[in-house]
């Protein structure tokens, strides 16, 4: 934008933003430049890989229970993001469009299981669902993965609803539609790319999460990808290679996600985010 | 990534907590239930992940429950906390907690204060490298996690051989080394959290009205002066808001040291999120575990009250 009118100053302070962006991203690129690279090559420690190879991810993908876990992040992750828009879009809608007795606090509620992390409640929910039977199950490794992106998806769902006028659906219920058909004829149409939106953060959170698969799953059969990643560790043999290529199939979401949503992620955060 | 989108969002919401809500009832003439329905399977999924989980913890909490002798948990008072009192290695863990806390607070300012000055510019490279900064923050951390031991790794890692001819590693990867270990994963804690920092500092820095500065050059105050006097006091009160949220997500780690560590070498990364996953998973005592819970849970609660008064009060 300002290319033409730069002063020294500018440019010197833009070549040690690249240098330093580069010396903080370094860790992150070194796990995708290892994936590429030739075993005997990562044993030589030379920054520069001598060979692309894809020889890793054809490895991987080749391994059965890789393969599984990455079947059951899919199922799980595509559970979750499906039953994180069909509860939160009606909520949203609730909290944006109603005005009621308990409004505000439950409001308060789903935004407050938001910020209880999950080292809070894992003992509890373990106990549960381990006295349920429902231990080592992909339903239950669903249904605490919704906490992970349900009440972010209420809030910003009801931000966009906000700004949806009510007079679009007026207008449709004078002409005969139910509240509930203007809502699903007028109003969700305009929010789609916010519902596409709240859907794939809660796929991302679900597919890169460790913690609650951890202490829910131990069955090799209904484990997901970051635990596979971790029984990739043979302790006798295994290839860093094949192991950095696992971490890029598990990054790979979250990066698409960040760079297609990057501007909604950024322009969230800096317009008048923080209020202090 | 778990937690770390979830405090990214933090901000998205206080903003939008922020919008007016609309007063203005509908004119349509809905049913008085439709509301209630429609918001009813948030709230169950609320009341199941967190509202009842915690009640169940602090019932729990009282109870005598450990899977070798009774299968069933029996009433116990107070015993899982007078245990707790006198349990050397949960004290251990409880300060090993706060350093980690603390640091991994210290190291997020450190590195983000100076790049958010850095990247307060309009030009095209600050405008994409402060979307490019996000990457530690959204990537998930078992990828990360692999990819620090990957690098700190004796045989293969870049990072463990320039290490070593600084002469800080020896032979052996400085994580089995039980005093470096604990401060290069609250190094890497720090970087990951890091980003977060850096947009809400950002998004502060931006805010400063330019008239400040240009008044302050005029009375001929230098850089550092303008520093001291105009940046750092409009940016306090983000880094003091975004430092309690990055720090209660901090005290509550367990994804890196297990993942990096397994809470070794010799316990030196155990801190209370791994203390509590080894009483349940290692030790059978889920009682036990969310005793310690509901501590952390009291302990967290008292010291947002008291950052947030102390805030107050100035």
């Amino acid at each position: 934008m300002n290319a033409d009118r730069k002063r020294p100053v500018d440019v010197a302070l833009d070549i040690l933003t690249v240098l330093l962006l580069g010396l903080i991203l370094l860790p992150i690129i070194w796990v995708f430049i290892a994936s590429i690279r030739p075993d005997a090559d990562i044993m030589s420690r030379s920054p520069f890989p001598s060979q692309v190879t894809f020889d890793h991810f054809r490895e991987i993908f080749a391994r059965a229970d890789f393969m599984i876990a990455l079947r059951n992040s899919l199922i799980v992750g595509g559970a979750v993001a499906v039953c994180t828009i069909v509860i939160a879009v009606p909520a949203a809608y609730s909290l944006s469009r109603f005005t009621y007795r308990g409004r505000d606090f439950i409001g308060f509620l789903i935004l407050a299981t938001q910020m209880l992390p999950a080292v809070a409640v894992l003992v509890p929910l373990v106990v549960i669902i381990r006295s349920l039977g429902l231990a080592n199950t992909l339903t239950a490794l669903t249904f605490t993965h919704l906490a992970l992106g349900l009440p972010i998806a209420v809030w910003m769902l009801k931000g966009y609803i906000d700004a949806v006028p009510r007079e679009l659906e007026e207008a449709a219920v004078i002409d005969g539609s139910s509240q509930l058909g203007a809502m699903i004829r007028i109003t969700l149409p305009l929010i789609r790319p916010a519902v596409i939106a709240v859907g794939t953060f809660a796929f991302v959170l679900s597919w890169g999460e460790f913690l609650l698969a951890l202490a829910l799953i131990t069955s090799a059969e209904v484990k997901t990808l970051p635990l596979a990643l971790q029984t990739l560790f043979d302790p006798y043999s295994f290839s860093w290679g094949v192991v950095m290529a696992g971490g890029v199939v598990i990054a790979a979401p979250a990066v698409l996600l960040f760079l297609l949503f990057r501007n909604q992620l950024v322009g969230g955060l800096t317009s008048g985010g923080i209020k202090g | 990534m778990t937690s770390s989108v979830r405090g990214f969002f933090f901000l998205t919401k206080d903003r939008l907590m922020s919008t007016p809500m609309q007063e203005r009832q509908p004119q349509v003439i809905g049913k008085a239930s439709l509301p209630y329905a429609l918001v009813g399977p948030a709230i169950v999924v609320a009341l199941a992940i967190a509202v009842l989980p915690l009640l169940y913890a602090l019932w729990l909490s009282f109870q005598d429950w450990y899977l070798l002798r009774n299968p069933q948990p029996v009433w116990g008072g107070l015993v899982n906390f007078q245990a707790l009192l006198t349990d050397g290695a949960l004290w251990r863990a409880f300060w090993r907690t706060w350093v980690w806390t603390l640091g991994t607070v210290a190291v997020e300012i450190a590195l983000a204060l100076p790049l958010a000055l850095l990247l307060n510019r309009d030009t095209i490279v600050a405008r994409t490298a402060s979307a490019l900064i996000l990457l530690p923050w959204v990537m998930p951390f078992i990828v990360l996690g692999y990819g620090w031991r990957f690098l700190l790794d004796s045989e293969v890692g870049a990072l463990h051989a320039l290490l070593q001819v600084v002469g800080i590693a020896g032979n052996s990867s400085i994580l089995n080394d039980p005093n470096l270990a604990l401060a290069v994963i609250t190094f890497i804690s720090g970087w990951k959290g890091m980003p977060f920092m850096v947009l809400a500092l950002l998004a502060a820095l931006k805010s400063i009205p330019d008239e400040l500065y240009e008044a302050a050059a005029i009375d001929g105050a230098s850089a550092w002066q303008r520093f001291r006097s105009i940046t750092l006091p409009s940016i306090q009160n983000t880094m003091l808001i975004v430092g309690l949220v990055l720090g209660i997500l901090a005290f509550y780690s367990f994804d890196l040291p297990w993942i990096m560590a397994r809470g070794g070498p010799q316990d030196a990364t155990t801190i209370l999120g791994i203390t509590m996953f080894k009483a349940v998973f290692t030790d059978l005592r889920p009682a036990y575990a969310a005793a310690i819970s509901v501590v952390m849970l009291v302990i967290l609660a008292g010291v947002s009250f008291c950052v947030l008064q102390l805030r107050r009060r100035e």
